[in-house]
C-alpha cells in the first residue's frame, strides 16, 4: 500500500461498480407503450378480489400487470413523493377521492379520463351513481372511476334491545339516545352506544349527524360549522358518548378501537360505516357476531341523511407513459361483470345496475343490505370538507366533538371552529 | 463500597420499574401474537387462553416474508459494510489530522431530517433508473450509516494514544500499515458499535424503504403494513410478524451488547 489515494480511488471505483451491478431493475424502467401495466393498490379486500381475477385479464389481452400494495396512509405518503417527482413508474393508482382527491387533481397529477369514460357505450358511465361520480370529476373533468361506495349504517345488538323491552331498533336519532340510555341502566358496564371519538376520525362518522340536523361543513365556500344545526348535531353525537358510552371513554379512538367495544360485547349502538360489517360479524373476530343487526341510519330533524361517499376509485397518473392501457385495466376491473363479482365478495359497488341485480347482495345480511339501501336514498356524497388539505380541515371541524365528550361548552367550541374553519378556507 | 438497605429497595424497585415500562409493550406483542383477534381485545381474559401457533403459520406461510426477511438482512449488511469501509478511514484522518471543518460537513447528513430528502432522492434515482433495486436502498441507508460511523469512530481513534502509532512507525511500518495493524486491532469494540447502531437503524428503516423500494426489494417494516387493510386488521398476524421482525435484531443486541456499550465509553475519556 505505497500509494493511500490510489487504494482510494480502486475503493471508490469497486464500490461504485458493486452499486451499479446490484441495481437490478433493467428494462422495466421504459414503460412507453409497455405491455406492463403498474398498478398500486391499497390493502383492502377490493383488492384481494380483483387479485385472482387479473391473470384472466393478462390473458384475454396478453398484458402484464405488476401490483405494487400498501395500507393507505403509506399509499398516500407514496403518491405524495413519486407524483411530485413527476414520476412515470406509476399507471393505475387506487385512491381516495375525498381525501387525496382534491389535491391530486388540483397538482395536475391526475389524466383526464373524460372522453375515455364517454367513448364505451357498453361499459355505461350512466351506470354509476351520481354522488360517488360527482367526487371523482373535478371542475368537470373526469379524472377517476368510482370502485367502492360505502354510507353509515347503525349497528346494534339484537339480544340486548330484547333484553330493555325494545322490539325494534330506533328510527330517529332522539330515540337512539333514549334507547342508549336506557340499555346502559339496564346493564352496568356496558355501554348503550360507542362510536370514533379522535378528532379527525370521528368527523367522517359525525357528518351524517352534522347532515340530518341540516347541516354541513360548509356551504358556498362558507364555514358553517358554527351553525345551529351544526351545534345540534355536535351536541347529539358527543353527548351520546359522554352520556351512553362506556366509562371513561378515550377521545382518542379510531374505528379499529370503537369496534373492538363492539367486538367485545360491550356497546349495544355504533354508528359506522357499512363497509366495516365483517368485522362484526366475523366469529373470528366478533364475541356477539350472533347478536349484530343493522338498521339505516337514525333521521334527525332534517331527515335522514346519511352519507354516501366512493371510498375508493381508480385513476390514471398523468406522467404515465402507458395510458391506453392503463384504462384499458380500469375499464376491465370496473365494468358490470367484475362489479358484480366484487360486490358478491363485499365490496359495495357504485353502480346501479349491481345493486339492482338480486344477486349482488345475496352473501350479505339481508338488515345489512336493506340497512344500506335506506342510508343510501337522499345521500350526500361527502362525509367531510371538501378541500385540498383534508387532514388539517378533519382537525378543526372535529375539535367540538372532543370538546363535547369532555363535557366542555359545545356551542363555544363551534364557534371557535367556525372562525378557524373559515380562515382556513379563506386561506385554500 | 458498603450501601444502605434503603437505597438498595430503593434501587430494585427503580430497576423493575424500568423492566417493566421497557418490556411492557414486548410482552404485549408477544403474548397476543399467540392469540386470535376476539382474544387480544378481550382485557379481562389477557392472560386466560389457548395460545396458538397460527399467527406465525400465516406469517411465515406467505412465500414472500421469507424475500422480506432476506431483503431487509441483505440492505442492512451491505450499507454497513461499506459504510464501515469509507467511514472508518475517514474517521481516523478526521481525527489525527484534525479535520474539524469535513466533520461538521459530515454532521450536516445527521442533521438535516431524511424526509426532506426524499422527493429529491426519488427524483433523481428514479431519473437514473435506480428505483425499485437494492443500491438505492443501500446507498440511501449509508446516507444515514455513514455519518453515525465517523461520528463514533472519530471519538474512539481520539481516545487512542497517538505514541502506539508513533511506536510502529519506529519499527518500520509505515503510517497505513500502522493503521491497519495496530490502530486497528484496537479498535474492535468501536467498531462493533458503530456496526450493530447502523445495522440496526437500517434493519427498522421504514421511510426510505416505503419510498425506494419496489415489491421485490420490499423490506419487513414496509412489509408489516400488509396486516393493516382497509376495513380489516388482522391484530394477531400484525402481531406475529413484528415479532419476526424484532427477534433477530433482540438477539443481535443482546449478543454484541458488552461491545457497544465499552464503545460507546471508550472515546469519552481521552487515555
Amino acid at each position: 500500500m505505497k500509494h493511500p489515494k490510489g487504494a482510494a480511488i480502486a475503493l471508490a471505483l469497486t464500490t461504485s461498480l458493486f452499486l451499479a451491478a446490484c441495481g437490478g431493475d433493467e428494462g422495466e424502467g421504459d414503460s412507453s407503450g409497455s405491455d406492463t401495466i403498474r398498478v398500486t393498490l391499497a390493502n383492502h379486500v377490493w383488492t384481494d378480489t380483483i387479485k385472482e381475477a387479473i391473470p384472466q385479464f393478462e390473458e384475454e389481452t396478453g398484458l402484464t400487470v405488476e401490483i405494487t400494495q400498501l395500507g393507505e396512509d403509506q399509499l398516500s405518503d407514496q403518491y405524495n413523493v413519486k407524483l411530485n417527482a413527476g414520476s412515470e413508474d406509476l399507471d393505475v393508482m387506487m385512491y381516495r377521492p375525498l381525501q387525496e382527491g382534491k389535491l391530486f387533481a388540483t397538482n395536475g397529477w391526475m389524466a383526464d379520463l373524460t372522453e375515455r369514460v364517454e367513448s364505451n357505450a357498453d361499459w355505461d358511465w350512466s351506470d354509476f351513481q351520481e354522488g360517488p361520480k360527482s367526487a371523482t370529476t373535478h371542475e368537470d373533468t373526469v379524472v377517476g372511476v368510482p370502485i367502492i361506495t360505502e354510507r353509515e349504517v347503525l349497528y346494534y345488538r339484537k339480544d340486548l334491545l330484547e333484553k330493555s323491552g325494545y322490539d325494534a331498533p330506533p328510527q330517529t336519532l332522539d330515540e337512539l339516545k333514549e334507547m342508549a340510555l336506557k340499555i346502559k341502566q339496564d346493564n352496568p358496564g356496558t355501554a348503550g352506544f360507542v362510536a370514533r371519538t379522535a378528532r379527525t376520525a370521528a368527523v367522517t362518522q359525525f357528518s351524517s349527524y352534522l347532515f340530518s340536523y341540516g347541516g354541513d361543513f360548509e356551504v358556498d365556500g362558507q364555514a358553517a360549522v358554527g351553525s345551529d344545526e351544526a351545534i345540534a348535531a355536535y351536541d347529539m353525537y358527543s353527548s351520546l358518548i359522554r352520556e351512553a358510552g362506556p366509562e371513561n371513554v378515550s377521545t382518542d379512538m379510531g374505528w379499529p378501537d370503537s369496534m373492538a367495544i363492539f367486538q367485545q360485547g360491550q356497546a349495544a349502538f355504533l354508528t359506522e360505516a357499512d363497509s366495516l360489517y365483517r368485522n362484526a360479524t366475523d366469529p373470528e373476530k366478533s364475541k356477539v357476531a350472533e347478536n349484530v343487526g343493522f338498521a339505516p341510519f337514525p333521521e334527525g330533524p332534517a331527515g335522514r341523511r346519511s352519507y354516501n361517499i366512493p371510498s375508493w376509485a381508480l385513476g390514471i397518473n398523468e406522467g404515465s407513459q402507458n395510458k391506453d392501457n392503463a384504462w384499458k385495466f380500469i375499464e376491465w376491473a370496473t365494468s358490470q361483470e367484475q362489479a358484480l363479482a366484487l360486490q358478491q365478495a363485499g365490496n359495495p359497488s357504485a353502480r346501479n345496475s349491481v345493486w339492482e341485480n338480486a344477486e349482488s347482495t345475496k352473501n350479505d345480511p339481508a338488515d345489512l343490505v336493506e340497512a344500506s339501501k335506506g342510508s343510501a336514498e337522499n345521500g350526500v356524497g361527502h362525509d367531510r370538507p371538501l378541500v385540498t388539505r383534508v387532514a388539517e380541515a378533519r382537525e378543526i371541524v372535529g375539535q367540538p366533538i372532543v370538546d363535547g365528550i369532555t363535557g366542555k361548552d359545545v356551542a363555544e367550541s363551534a364557534q371557535t371552529a367556525q372562525e378557524a374553519f373559515q380562515q382556513f378556507l379563506d386561506s385554500e | 463500597m458498603r450501601t444502605s438497605p434503603g437505597y438498595r429497595i430503593f434501587r430494585i424497585v427503580a430497576i423493575a420499574v424500568l423492566i417493566v415500562v421497557m418490556l411492557m409493550p414486548i410482552f404485549w406483542m408477544v403474548l397476543s401474537s399467540l392469540k386470535n383477534n376476539v382474544q387480544i381485545f378481550d382485557v379481562a381474559n389477557a392472560f386466560n387462553f389457548d395460545p396458538s401457533l397460527e399467527n406465525y403459520r400465516n406469517v411465515l406461510a406467505r412465500s414472500d416474508y421469507v424475500d422480506y426477511i432476506w431483503n431487509s438482512f441483505f440492505v442492512a449488511f451491505m450499507s454497513t459494510a461499506i459504510s464501515l469501509v469509507i467511514g472508518v478511514p475517514a474517521a481516523y484522518s478526521m481525527s489525527r489530522f484534525v479535520m474539524r471543518r469535513s466533520a461538521l460537513v459530515v454532521l450536516m447528513a445527521r442533521i438535516i431530517p431524511g424526509v426532506s430528502l426524499l422527493v429529491p432522492w426519488y427524483y433523481i434515482f428514479s431519473n437514473l433508473r435506480l428505483v425499485g433495486g437494492y443500491s438505492v436502498l443501500i446507498l440511501s441507508h449509508m446516507f444515514v450509516a455513514l455519518p453515525l460511523i465517523v461520528y463514533i469512530m472519530m471519538g474512539f481513534f481520539d481516545g487512542l494514544p497517538i505514541d502506539l502509532e508513533e511506536a510502529a512507525q519506529v519499527d518500520g511500518l509505515t503510517p497505513i500499515g500502522a493503521f491497519l495493524k495496530v490502530t486497528l486491532p484496537l479498535s474492535v469494540p468501536g467498531l462493533a458499535t458503530a456496526a450493530i447502531l447502523s445495522f440496526i437503524f437500517s434493519w427498522n428503516n421504514f421511510m426510505f424503504a416505503l419510498v425506494l423500494s419496489d415489491a421485490g426489494t420490499k423490506t419487513l417494516p414496509v412489509a408489516i403494513f400488509d396486516f393493516i387493510g382497509y376495513a380489516s386488521i388482522d391484530w394477531g398476524g400484525l402481531m406475529a410478524a413484528s415479532t419476526v421482525v424484532t427477534l433477530p435484531i433482540m438477539l443481535i443486541a443482546l449478543f454484541a451488547q458488552r461491545y457497544v456499550v465499552s464503545g460507546l465509553t471508550a472515546g469519552a475519556v481521552k487515555g
